[in-house]
């Protein structure tokens, strides 16, 4: 009674303690979502803490207003999606003969995938080299360059390698070939590790900002990100005589708020369902090795 | 099978989409690398122009914005987007593309990068084409400041490798609520003791009138910033809280380690004590002390005074007070000479790339000739009408920003070269109606605060000079030792054992490199 009795303070204190740090991390994004529909003269005041004051949509108008934010969303949305499948497919193709020991140049590629993870290209030479490959200012910059993660690599490979013999040595015989054996066999069965990976690729992608910030120059194409960066910096120099913007009912603080929100709304959204792998990729891979 | 045949598909996307790019490689490489350029149709060339935009669209060739500065100026501008990012990531791409073999024609440098680009030749030597080709350029720089770009040539040969940004006036004073003063039958303080008094009445006796004690006299920002007016009175150089060189004991030094700026934070750290700094100053943003000076709390605050109007009027919208805010005198304290920092050097403006080209680099100079007449100020800084600015009763009013419909106005006299007379004179063609008496208070502001302004010496010193000693040119040591002792955390006398340590960690060798400078500039 006494152990169960202490279990029981313990698991209650542990509960307070999370709720109390969960409270903690979430005032945060309370305030930012009512600074986003409050009205600019309180904002201005520094009068809103927790709740919205002067309850107004307008700097979510603006925002929603803005065709060029929608462009940087779908264009986020869409090089994920189809950089994630193409990751995945090319992962894929890459780990699955590297995974067999009777490919007899798998262990010397295998090294040379590993000095390109250790040592990562200079940024001049790396920059040089998508230049000339003719990905500078090309939006295809925003998925190739990404299709293929050393790491990632290594992950997929070693869970081929955990693949029963028997079962391919039973389909060869039936006369199945490699490729029907890697797309009809082995992937349908490797689920976990791909949702993993596709998390670990999909992150890196909708996340991107240093490659987009070096190889592009046409603003049209500027993902998420980028596009946020340039709405909540603070570095826009005030101008003598520009038109005051006295009469709108957002200001800087307002917008960037809405701004931040609007950009992680799809997280917030998808991470529920995807929080799970997050802990399941960390496992992976990491009994064989 | 239908999983197979979707990846083949994929497998051959993937396959064609490297082809095409392959193909683009090729295409892009020839455009860029050919080596002579054909002038347009109408005779004018085009170059390429980098310098700040944060967050403008780009100038491409033939947009509203080419076609303008085409008209105006007489040459193409293409001034291509490349995100800004406080200037960190505008060098990284600056750095790309010059090894690429690809420098702009002309662009703004950014931390030092001129230096070493001088050294290895890339960039022109004004020295001579200046004059020549560009005069009004040279006519509107005054000739001590082309002095002290000569003294900084990294090359040690007094030639000129870049043309600085200039400020011909005070830009920056404590403003101080006048209707306050007023209000509680106070004059305007001239001493030291009749402004701690002034602020005193600021706390206690309630000038804005709400009941509440809820006033803050003056204050700052984060780092020990923004408050530049308390060290002022005791004649210590500084910059937007940068401590800065001036002289002091017949020698150039770093103001931080003046006996006057002991005695400045000495003064911070009674006002702070007494309640008269407001508490959280050292931890104000931006965002937070603008919103208290805009919510009618504060009686003094240090900053732009052309900005003034945005205080005024975000002001008189929150709370329906038309404030009056005058430039407060910097307050007498005895022994000390006071005044407010004034820098004529902004940072280097323009370098030009050693272009190969003959028609390239006579086009570049034929536009910073045409930027730098007077002539043609107004218009660059209006822009093109319908996207900058429209016109309303005859009278041109800029539009508000947007940045998703305007192009960058790059080519800025206002940013290049500011003159009084220029921006009192925008100021007074683009003010609104309503917006008027703000304005009025901003202009008389702006003359009177030329009174207190005065050039430091250690104005125009490069960067340069702070290599390998980061920390001193971040003043780290100075913003720990500054709050804790302004917070009363240090006692006073910890100022000395700062001195020591900043001495010890770089300043004597930082101090002996800037003597030599100030030493080639006054030959």
């Amino acid at each position: 009674m006494v152990e169960s009795k202490r279990e029981r303070a313990l698991v209650t204190g542990v509960t307070i303690f999370l709720i109390l740090f969960s409270i903690a991390a979430i005032i945060p994004l309370i305030s930012v979502i009512s600074t986003s529909f409050s009205s600019k003269s309180v904002v201005d005041m520094n009068l809103v803490t927790l709740w919205p004051k002067e309850f107004t949509l307008d700097s979510w108008k603006y925002i929603i207003d803005r065709p060029d934010l929608w462009r940087s969303f779908f264009l986020t949305v869409g090089t994920t999606v189809i950089g994630t499948i193409l990751a995945l497919l090319m992962t894929a193709l890459f780990a699955y003969p590297l995974s067999k020991s009777e490919f007899r140049w798998g262990s010397v590629i295998m090294v040379c995938v590993v000095i390109a993870m250790i040592f990562k290209a200079p940024i001049v030479p790396y920059f040089l080299t998508v230049r000339s490959i003719g990905l500078y200012d090309n939006p295809l910059v925003l998925i190739l360059p990404h299709i293929l993660n050393p790491f990632n690599l290594i992950i997929m490979r070693t869970f081929f390698k955990q693949f029963p013999k028997e079962l391919e040595e039973a389909a060869f015989l039936e006369g199945c070939g490699y490729f029907r054996m890697l797309f009809h066999f082995v992937l349908p069965l490797s689920k976990a590790v791909m949702a993993t990976l596709a998390l670990f690729y999909g992150v890196v992608l909708w996340n991107q900002f240093q490659h987009p910030l070096f190889f592009l120059q046409d603003t049209n194409w500027f993902p998420l990100q980028i596009k946020i960066r340039q709405f909540i910096t603070d570095d826009s120099v005030m101008m003598a005589g520009t038109a005051s913007t006295v009469n709108l009912n957002y200001n800087e603080r307002t917008l960037r708020a809405a701004t931040v929100i609007f950009a992680i709304i799809p997280i917030i959204i998808v991470y529920p369902f995807l929080q799970k792998y997050f802990v399941k990729g960390a496992m992976l891979g990491s009994v064989k090795g | 099978m239908i999983l197979k045949k979707m990846s083949l598909l994929m497998a051959a996307g993937v396959l064609a989409i490297s082809t095409i790019a392959g193909c683009n490689s090729s295409s892009t490489g020839d455009s860029s690398s050919s080596g002579q350029t054909s002038a347009n149709e109408d005779g004018t060339v085009d170059i390429e122009v980098w310098g700040t935009n944060i967050g403008y669209k780009a100038i491409t060739k033939g947009s509203k914005l080419y076609e303008f500065y085409k008209e105006k100026l007489g040459v193409g501008v293409i001034h291509p987007y490349v995100e800004w990012n406080g200037g960190t990531n505008y060098l990284n791409q600056l750095n790309l593309k010059i090894a690429a073999n690809e420098m702009p024609d002309l662009f703004i440098p950014q931390q030092g990068i001129e230096d070493s680009l001088a050294k290895n030749g890339a960039i022109a030597d004004l020295t001579d084409l200046l004059p020549k080709y560009a005069p009004n350029v040279w006519e509107a720089i005054p000739q001590e400041m082309w002095d002290v770009v000569k003294a900084n040539d990294p090359t040690g040969q007094g030639k000129i490798y870049y043309i600085p940004g200039v400020v011909e006036y005070g830009r920056y004073a404590g403003m101080i609520r006048q209707d306050w003063l007023d209000k509680l039958g106070l004059t305007m303080p001239k001493t030291q003791d009749e402004y701690v008094k002034v602020l005193e009445a600021f706390r206690d006796k309630d000038p804005n009138g709400n009941g509440q004690k809820d006033e803050l006299p003056t204050g700052g920002r984060e780092q020990a910033r923004w408050m530049d007016h308390l060290f002022a009175m005791y004649g210590v150089a500084m910059f937007e809280g940068y401590p800065e060189w001036d002289i002091y004991n017949g020698e150039l030094t770093y103001s931080a380690v003046t006996p006057n700026m002991r005695a400045a934070l000495e003064f911070a750290a009674k006002l702070y004590k007494e309640g008269l700094i407001d508490k959280e100053s050292l931890l104000n943003t931006k965002d937070k002390w603008d919103g208290k000076i805009q919510s009618d709390k504060v009686g003094n605050y240090f900053h732009w005074v052309e900005h003034g109007n945005l205080i005024l009027e975000n002001l008189k919208k929150n709370t329906g007070v038309k404030a009056n805010f005058t430039v407060l005198p910097v307050p007498e304290v005895e022994g000390y000479e006071g005044f407010y920092t004034m820098k004529r050097f902004a940072p280097p403006q323009w370098v030009i790339k050693n272009n190969k080209d003959e028609n390239k680099l006579m086009a570049t100079l034929k536009l910073l000739n045409n930027i730098y007449d007077k002539k043609n100020w107004k218009d660059l800084f209006l822009g093109v009408e319908g996207m900058h600015y429209e016109l309303k009763d005859g009278k041109a009013v800029k539009l508000p920003d947007d940045k998703s419909s305007q192009e960058n106005q790059l080519l800025n006299p206002y940013s290049t070269l500011a003159t009084l007379d220029f921006t009192i004179g925008l100021f007074n063609s683009t003010s609104s109606k309503d917006s008027k008496w703000a304005i009025d208070q901003v202009t008389r502001n702006m003359k009177e605060a030329q009174k207190y302004a005065k050039v430091i010496a250690g104005d125009g010193m490069p960067a340069s000079v702070y290599d390998s000693f980061p920390d001193i040119n971040n003043r780290t040591l100075y913003v720990e030792y500054a709050t804790k002792i302004i917070l009363g955390q240090y006692p006073i006398e910890k100022f000395d054992e700062f001195v020591d340590k900043w001495n010890t960690s770089g300043g004597e060798e930082v101090t002996k490199r800037a003597r030599e400078w100030y030493a080639k500039v006054q030959k």
